[in-house]
């Protein structure tokens, strides 16, 4: 069994008598003190003795415990989930975020790349093949605040590769269906839906709040008019686009990097929608989730992305091929 | 000199495949290979602006290509 930092604070605050154990090492104690709770120093090997307590085993991530319970069958025995990484973080700001302590183990994110994703706010243009991906694996890995933009209904060619709706919201409106959904995957997640079309007459007004734009449309002239607003507004901007069984992906306007403009010309054109085109289901979920990383990984600061590279994937061959598109020979 | 071909999206339906190698002859230049797979696609490709890289890397005007060179035609992409 689990226990969260919450919980286990609530255990603390109303006296509930429970054997809490430390497993870790002598270093990890010393450089990473539990703070609010008293344990007891013990190895897996030597557990302290207990009569009928609950035993709550603690080590730095909460990974090694949850193991220690399996192997031993321990009963009435819960894990720390996060482990002190989460129960210390849980001290300083009373926000539990073990539920992504697979994430926060990273020494990439950490508690530090978590809460950064909590204060987020990542605006999706288009809650369609691309947007849906990206928005459940965002809210599900802990951004804070979506904003999804979509003046669009529900329709039944939508559903083989929009995986938020089903067959008993058609007709409906996208956005405020997938907040719904959303809000399922993550209850910490604040999520504004904007049932209209982006356009040049609202763009600015929409987007100025954005700290990543996920541009998820599918029409170059839509895709125009946030490039420009993401380049005067300086807020970075993911590109994905699908062609039938290919998709790209770029990281746009980010610190003084290209623009769509600049990788496709001011009078780019071309290219059949998906509904035009076709489009298997498995190829926006790819492209879609390849810019949620991308996005993702702007928030945390994590480098390299894909600014100044144009990211092109093939679903057939699986190839790959990275273009440098901030290079002009 | 030999040049290696990489066909994009629509530019890949159009001219019907991924991957070429074609002999040019020397002082060719991007623009005239991009002439040439404009050519092979039989109209398909008027309407669409097709951006090129050589060896990976873009190139906006066009430049002298050498023996052994990989030159990708890459089209914007509506769907999403």
């Amino acid at each position: 069994m689990i226990i969260t930092p919450q919980e286990l604070h609530n255990w603390v605050s109303t006296g509930r008598s429970f054997v809490a154990a430390d497993i870790r090492p002598e270093e990890q104690r010393y450089h990473f003190p539990i703070s609010g709770l008293e344990a007891i120093i013990a190895t897996a090997e030597n557990l302290p003795a207990r009569k009928k307590e609950s035993l709550v085993l603690i080590c730095q991530f909460g990974v090694l415990t949850e193991e220690l319970i399996v192997e031993k069958n321990l009963e009435n025995a819960y894990s720390l989930l996060g482990g002190v990484q989460s129960w210390e973080a849980f001290q300083t700001d009373n926000m539990d975020l073990s539920r992504w302590t697979r994430q926060t183990i990273l020494p990439e994110i950490g508690m530090a790349g978590q809460r950064k994703l909590q204060d987020s706010k990542i605006t999706i243009v288009g809650m369609g093949g691309l947007g849906c991906p990206a928005a459940q694996t965002l809210a599900a890995s802990g951004v804070g605040n979506l904003q999804l933009i979509d003046g669009d209904a529900i329709e039944l060619s939508n559903l083989h590769r929009q995986p938020l709706y089903n067959k008993n919201d058609i007709g409906r409106s996208k956005v405020t269906v997938a907040c719904k959904r959303l809000k399922k995957l993550n209850e910490k997640l604040t999520v504004i839906a904007e049932e209209r079309t982006l356009d040049e007459s609202n763009g600015q007004e929409l987007l100025k709040d954005a700290d990543v734009i996920i541009d998820a449309t599918d029409n170059i002239k839509t895709r125009q008019v946030i490039d420009h607003i993401s380049k005067t507004a300086r807020i970075p901007m993911v590109y994905g686009g699908l062609y039938r069984f290919e998709g790209q992906v770029a990281v746009l306007n980010h610190n003084g990097g290209p623009g769509y403009e600049h990788i496709f010309t001011p009078d780019a054109a071309g290219g059949d929608t998906c509904a035009e085109a076709g489009v298997l289901g498995m190829l926006p979920a790819i492209i879609g989730n390849i810019q949620a990383l991308e996005a993702v990984k702007i928030i945390i600061g994590l480098k390299p992305n894909l600014s100044g590279k144009l990211l092109l994937y093939d679903g057939i061959t699986h190839e790959t091929n990275t273009i440098n598109v901030g290079v002009n020979r | 000199m030999k040049i290696f071909v990489k066909c994009f999206s629509q530019v890949k339906y159009a001219v019907g495949t991924s991957e070429l190698a074609l002999d040019l002859n020397p002082g060719a230049t991007t623009a005239d290979l991009e002439t040439m797979i404009r050519e092979k696609s039989a109209g398909a490709l008027d309407d669409v602006t097709l951006r090129t890289a050589v060896n990976k890397d873009y190139v906006s005007q066009p430049v002298p290509l050498e023996d052994g060179d990989e030159v990708a035609f890459i089209p914007p992409v509506q769907g999403g």
